[in-house]
């Protein structure tokens, strides 16, 4: 009886953990970005609907759906537009930091606003100090009922499981049974194809933050009873929210929400008959993070991005490479030499200079981001709790009696070894899964590791004395800053030789392509625990200096939540050189001290430090990045003072689609060189061309996918070089491409109904098709090779595009497929579509074809009437030697048609 | 990289060079007179005025203020009137105490810190490096053991086989009419800090004669739970199969004790409930909290405001005067600040740290407020003394008066 109320109220626990997790991996499949304020949102939303009740005296039903059901979308909104957007494809990173921004961010907005409405304005609001206990949505007074002996339940607990509940059912009925739902869900099974198929990607994301922000502000509204207005109580409870999104593998917004309920019975279950765990300080309330770990191990494997937002930290072009050593050495030189000089006028009980120590000692710490991150590519949230871990380790053997020296070697191989542990897990797993483990071993540390008395005597903690450099002693800041200074030159030594050794290069090659590394016989898990090990040492060691120049350390002085802030003022400073982390180090002691003068707000500073994020979402590689950047565009502008000649358009001619002078490639390297291309109406035009030759970039260009970087394209005439995918495709280009153009988690019905929204049309195909609509309620995903090309094709015939690219349409088909495949070309072209036929093998497409090209390194380098194909010119046009001879035939597809040789239906015509 | 060697030998060099000159300067004065003129004495406080939990120690502020006031009123100590700067906000996190503290030494060059209330205070050991006294409510276990630290009610955290005390336990003995065969539950939460309280309350109640039916600090440490149910069931069979007489919560954070109060009242508790934070007008403000929290028994330090003691009529109007409210922090502030006057004069016209410090090596004072107070026995023990107050329909009665017992050892 005693269990089944457990479960019972346990469920109801669960049912907040459900909610955020659901918001949690909607936000995530939809954009890629795994977002850390989710629990921020949730409590700045709560707190608007505590003063909108308590302080403006609003009713319940209207305050509860404007907070949640108006304010919150709009919070998604604004975020949205202002940094999710811009963070959508930067590196995993700047994503992770930019919300942990928001987590510190968001809350201290909303205090802060309620501080100036009270103070400045005079505004009759609660201000948010304890026992300003908020209510939640529940009715006042609470009713209790008790259904069973032992059990008892409130009307709050039962508004809270009855509203997560319905959420949860309007959240799947609108993603599986609305169009909205469905242009969501395409795009997170593929953006770009999303895209092609008309789905504004930009759109949706923004509908899905909005979404998941409404779920955040309602899950808030509904905790805010039970947790007061916290906004750490928020923070541990989008952590433990996390294990059961961590359980839906981040994708399955039903199995997140089932975990998340299943967790809060869980708990229950520890806290009513786990007695032994009595006996472990800290056990019980680690639960969900040993619980997050766990799942991340085991599920950690199966992890992948969602599709369209792969977002590879790319290292930044260097601007400054072009000069000399002395040159770039010279700012840090004149800058080092000016502190040193400064130093030495001050006294050693200075206030400044002892500022200026404790920057220092940050930056030392700080230095290990730039190996783990930097280098490695990995983000580790766990670095404050080795820093904390090796301080501990050091007082502890200091205070047995050991000497300074030998404590401190001991703190630091302390770290050393937790580093190692944690690399463990690293080995297997990547990107924000490592981030979350780190996380969740971060927590268990300070909830379970740090609790216990031998380790950390207490709440007392260790004291760590001065200790003596033989000439003077580290009480005088002067020594500190002299001592730390050459510390983080070692270290800076250290990584330069990391970076140009071969074990260095192995770490970069590891961590820029891990499969082709391991192809190459370099070994990823030795590159990642030397790393690990090295940056959990620095900060170790750093850890250790910290503590021995406060005089102390205790289990609390250095939390986990700790760590998140270090690596956002890193990562805010740059992340990839030591001089971002002596920034880091430096900014974060002494701005607070700065912002004194300004203002006696304590949130200011943190909003502020939100505001980083945003910047971060438009510089990712931060603020050293960005004035190296600054500096090479200033002398690229003088450079470039005198405009580039632009070279003549081609002379206009007919047809759909028209490619002119089209320029374009992925970053340095440049695919297309110049490339002019007409498709007509009721024409098929192939372009043939050797692997690499550019056609698929070509059809890139065509649909939107890649902006050209001189050139233009043209659709029935007008320019749409500037158009985004979805508006090329709403204006009829259809792009099936390369590989399968479906939607593989979408079922067949789903695929179809992105481009024939309406039911008869859809009849239709599965009249043409039967094979398909038997297999209508079948995930794409389970057709065979075939009967995916023929989805990806068949919305075409019903509702035929004006124009229809296919990218190798026939690659890895049965020929009995492909010539189907073709059939639907044919029937297409007869009713008047403009088709771009791209292969890499020319015997079927040659049969269908009016109109051949051949591509080869970027150019159209001969085009013509498919009559005028032969073996000969094949041969030459694949090995390159058309363009001897052939430039007279290649100049009439470019300027308006089929040569000398008028396509079957004469749609096409000549100038 | 060869060519580069050279220039690291030398910036090394020059860096080493420079430490040595560096280091050389003599010095400061230190030890001594910093914040004290002939006219004057610097003092400011660190005080966590806000916190991620809501909690908040800042109107202590207010309260040193009032004292000082009056202090300064009637012609400063020995000629020389209090020039009280104000308190730092810690924010609740180690780092930014230090920071605090150190700003105020070094930058401010205050004499001493007072008041200091703040759960997590990071700047104890480099005060006591510096010399600098402290004064405030102490809670936590660095105030203990420390020269220059100084609580108004002593220490709270002493070691194994030091001194603890047995107010709480021989008050809320007494107002059951004694504590023979009675029972009590104690709740902490799941973190050493709070386990550590399960030991010297459970102590202070054994020794008023009560039989302990269990403690537990299972509780999840960051967050209250969203649902008592597991927790309450076990308190409700505690006392073999029944409820316990007595709920003792050393929590702190109103919805924790809100939240267990109001759930142990659903589930049929009937008992007396007593902690040690609640005597606060604001955690009464909100209907659903004064709903949970009647009929608790709150244990504040000092003789309650509801006392018609001339001690405290007084206290009351040097805290309107400066318009500070009436909670408990304002009191602590008070004391601390009146204990620290004492000892100001105490000291004498010659003011120093060190002669200050001296002073204190011998202290001894009475006061119905807040009790008695004597160093350096108080830096390793509570002074012993506390009082009982009911919380009622959203107001408070005094329970028991402040009253001051005997230790015991731990």
């Amino acid at each position: 009886m005693e269990l089944l109320g457990y479960v019972l109220s346990g469920l109801v626990t669960g049912a907040i953990f459900a909610l955020l997790a659901a918001g949690l991996t909607l936000s995530y499949s939809a954009t890629g970005v795994f977002n850390f304020a989710h629990g921020a949102i949730g409590f700045l939303v709560a707190l608007v609907f505590f003063e909108l009740t308590a302080g403006a005296g609003w009713p319940v039903w209207l305050a509860g759906p404007v907070a949640a059901g108006v304010l919150a979308p709009l919070l998604g909104y604004a975020l949205h537009r202002l940094m999710f957007r811009g963070l959508a494809r930067s590196g995993e990173t700047a994503q992770i930091v930019a919300t942990i921004g928001l987590t510190i961010a968001l809350p201290a907005l909303g205090l802060w606003t309620v501080d100036v409405l009270v103070e400045t304005f005079g505004a009759d609001l609660p201000k948010v100090t304890e026992g300003a206990a908020a209510r939640g949505l529940g009715p006042r007074p609470v009713h209790t009922w008790h259904p069973l002996s032992g059990v008892t339940l409130d009307s709050d607990q039962v508004t809270t499981f009855v509203l997560a509940v319905l959420a949860a059912a309007a959240l799947w009925a609108l993603l599986r049974h609305t169009p909205l739902g469905l242009r969501m869900r395409a795009t997170v099974d593929g953006r770009d194809l999303a895209c092609l198929r008309g789905v504004d990607a930009d759109a949706a994301s923004a509908q899905a933050w909005m979404l998941s922000a409404a779920l955040a502000g309602l899950a808030g509204v509904l905790a805010v009873p039970a947790l007061g207005l916290d906004a750490n109580a928020f923070t541990v409870l989008l952590f433990a929210s996390a294990t059961a999104a961590v359980f839906g593998r981040l994708r399955s917004i039903p199995v997140s929400f089932a975990a998340g309920l299943a967790l809060g019975v869980v708990q229950n279950l520890v806290a009513g008959y786990a007695d032994f765990a009595e006996k472990v300080t800290g056990f019980r309330t680690a639960v969900p993070a040993i619980l997050l770990f766990g799942g991340l191990l085991v599920l950690g494997r199966a992890r992948g991005r969602a599709a369209g937002s792969i977002a590879e930290d790319a290292p930044p072009p260097d601007h400054l490479a072009g000069l000399p050593r002395w040159r770039r050495a010279l700012p840090w030189g004149v800058a080092l030499a000016a502190l040193l000089a400064w130093t030495c006028t001050r006294g050693p009980d200075d206030y400044w200079a002892g500022l200026v120590a404790q920057g220092l000692v940050l930056a030392l710490v700080f230095c290990s981001f730039v190996v783990v991150t930097g280098l490695g590519g990995m983000v580790n949230l766990a670095q404050a709790t080795f820093a904390a871990l090796a301080a501990l380790a050091a007082g502890l053997a200091f205070s047995k009696g050991l000497p300074f020296p030998l404590a401190l070697l001991i703190g630091v191989l302390a770290a050393v070894a937790a580093g190692v542990l944690v690399a463990l897990p690293a080995l297997r797993l990547g990107g924000r899964v490592l981030a979350l483990a780190t996380l969740a071993l971060a927590l268990l540390a300070d909830q379970v590791l740090f609790q216990i008395d031998a380790f950390s005597n207490g709440t007392v903690g260790w004291k760590l004395p001065a200790f003596s450099l033989g000439f003077a002693d580290t009480t005088d800041a002067r020594v500190r800053i002299v001592l730390l200074l050459a510390l983080i030159g070692l270290v800076a030594l250290l990584v330069r030789n990391l970076e140009r050794s071969a074990s260095g290069r192995a770490v970069l090659a590891v961590r820029s392509a891990p499969a082709a590394a391991q192809a190459a016989g370099i070994s990823a898990t030795r590159a990642k625990i030397t790393l690990f090990a090295l940056a959990s040492g620095i900060a170790g060691l750093g850890g250790v200096l910290y503590a021995t120049f406060n005089g102390q350390i205790t289990a609390t002085d250095l939390p986990a939540l700790t760590g998140f802030v270090w690596l956002a003022v890193v990562v805010l400073q740059g992340v990839r050189r030591i001089g971002g982390a002596v920034l880091g180090g430096l900014v974060m002691a002494l701005f607070p001290e700065v912002l004194g003068y300004v203002t006696d707000s304590q949130y200011v500073g943190m909003i502020l430090f939100g505001l980083g994020g945003m910047v971060l979402a438009r510089h990712p590689d931060g603020v050293l990045a960005q004035f190296a950047g600054l500096r090479h565009h200033l002398q690229h502008r003088r450079r470039r003072a005198r405009p580039e000649p632009i070279a003549p358009a081609a002379e206009a001619g007919e047809g759909v689609l028209r490619l002119e002078g089209v320029v374009a490639g992925y970053g340095d390297a440049t695919v297309l060189r110049g490339v002019d291309l007409a498709v007509p109406a009721g024409t098929v035009v192939a372009l043939l061309g050797a692997n690499g030759a550019g056609k698929s970039t070509a059809c890139a260009v065509a649909a939107g996918v890649l902006r050209p970087a001189a050139g233009r394209v043209l659709l029935d005439g007008a320019d749409v070089t500037a158009l985004p995918p979805h508006r090329r495709a709403r204006d009829g280009l259809y792009l099936a491409p390369e590989g399968r153009g479906v939607f593989p988690a979408l079922t067949v019905e789903e695929n179809l109904t992105l481009w024939l929204p309406s039911a008869a049309d859809r009849a239709q195909v599965y009249r043409r098709l039967p094979r398909l609509a038997e297999r209508r309620a079948v995930a794409a995903g389970a057709l065979s090779g075939g009967e995916q090309q023929i989805l990806a094709l068949a919305p075409a015939l019903v509702r035929p595009p004006r124009v229809l690219i296919a990218d190798e349409p026939s690659l890895g088909l049965a020929p009995r497929v492909v010539a189907q495949v073709f059939e639907l070309f044919g029937e297409l072209r007869d009713r008047g579509v403009a088709l771009l036929v791209v292969e890499e093998k020319a015997s079927e497409v040659l049969a269908l074809a009016d109109t051949v090209a051949f591509m080869s390194l970027g150019r159209i380098t001969w085009s013509g009437a498919r009559a005028e194909v032969d073996q000969d010119t094949l041969t030459s046009a694949y090995l390159g030697l058309a363009d001897k001879g052939a430039d007279r035939r290649s100049r009439p597809l470019a300027t308006g048609g089929a040569g000398g040789h008028p396509p079957a239906n004469d749609r096409s015509g000549d100038r | 990289m060869t060519t580069s060697t050279p220039f690291r030998v030398l910036a090394l060099g020059l860096t080493a060079a420079l430490a040595a000159s560096c280091a050389t300067g003599k010095g400061a004065a230190g030890g001594g007179s910093a914040g004290v003129t002939a006219s004057s004495i610097k003092v400011g406080g660190v005080l966590t005025v806000t916190s991620p939990t809501g909690y908040s120690t800042g109107g202590a502020e207010l309260g040193a203020k009032a004292r000082f006031a009056r202090a300064n009123a009637e012609g400063g100590v020995h000629g020389r009137r209090i020039d009280f700067v104000g308190a730092e906000d810690d924010g609740m996190s180690p780092d930014k105490g230090a920071a605090a503290a150190r700003k105020l030494v070094q930058k401010e060059k205050v004499f001493a810190l007072l008041p200091v209330s703040a759960p997590q205070f990071g700047g104890a050991e480099f005060l006591e490096q510096q010399k600098v006294p402290w004064f405030g409510w102490a809670t936590g276990p660095f105030w203990c053991g420390k020269a220059t630290a100084f609580g108004f009610n002593g220490c709270l955290a002493p070691k194994p086989g030091q001194q603890t005390q047995t107010w709480w336990g021989n008050q809320v003995a007494a107002q059951l009419g004694g504590g023979k065969g009675k029972t009590a539950w104690i709740q902490a939460t799941d973190s050493t800090a709070s386990k550590y309280g399960l030991t010297t309350i459970g102590r202070s109640f054994t020794a008023a004669g009560f039989t302990l039916a269990g403690t537990s600090a299972a509780l999840p440490a960051q967050a209250p739970p969203q649902d008592w149910s597991p927790y309450v069931n076990k308190i409700m069979k505690s006392a073999g199969g029944k409820a316990p007489d007595v709920l003792v919560s050393v929590m702190a954070g109103g919805k924790f004790n809100s939240g267990l109060y109001a759930a142990l009242k659903q589930a049929g508790f009937t008992g007396l409930i007593t902690d040690a934070t609640s005597y606060d007008p604001k955690a009464v403000a909100d209907p659903q909290a004064r709903k949970a929290l009647d009929g608790v028994y709150a244990a504040p330090q000092f003789e309650p405001y509801e006392s018609d003691l001339p001690e405290i009529a007084q206290m009351k109007t040097d805290l309107q005067k400066v318009g500070a409210s009436l909670d408990q922090h304002a009191a602590t502030g008070y004391w601390s600040a009146d204990v620290f006057l004492k000892m100001l004069e105490k000291t004498g016209k010659d003011l120093t740290r060190d002669s200050f410090l001296k002073a204190a090596d011998a202290f001894s004072y009475e006061n119905k407020g807040f009790g008695r107070i004597s160093y350096p026995a108080a830096k390793t023990a509570s002074n012993g003394c506390g009082a009982l107050v009911r919380l009622q329909n959203g107001g408070f009665t005094v329970a028991q008066h402040l009253k001051c017992f005997d230790n015991t050892t731990l």
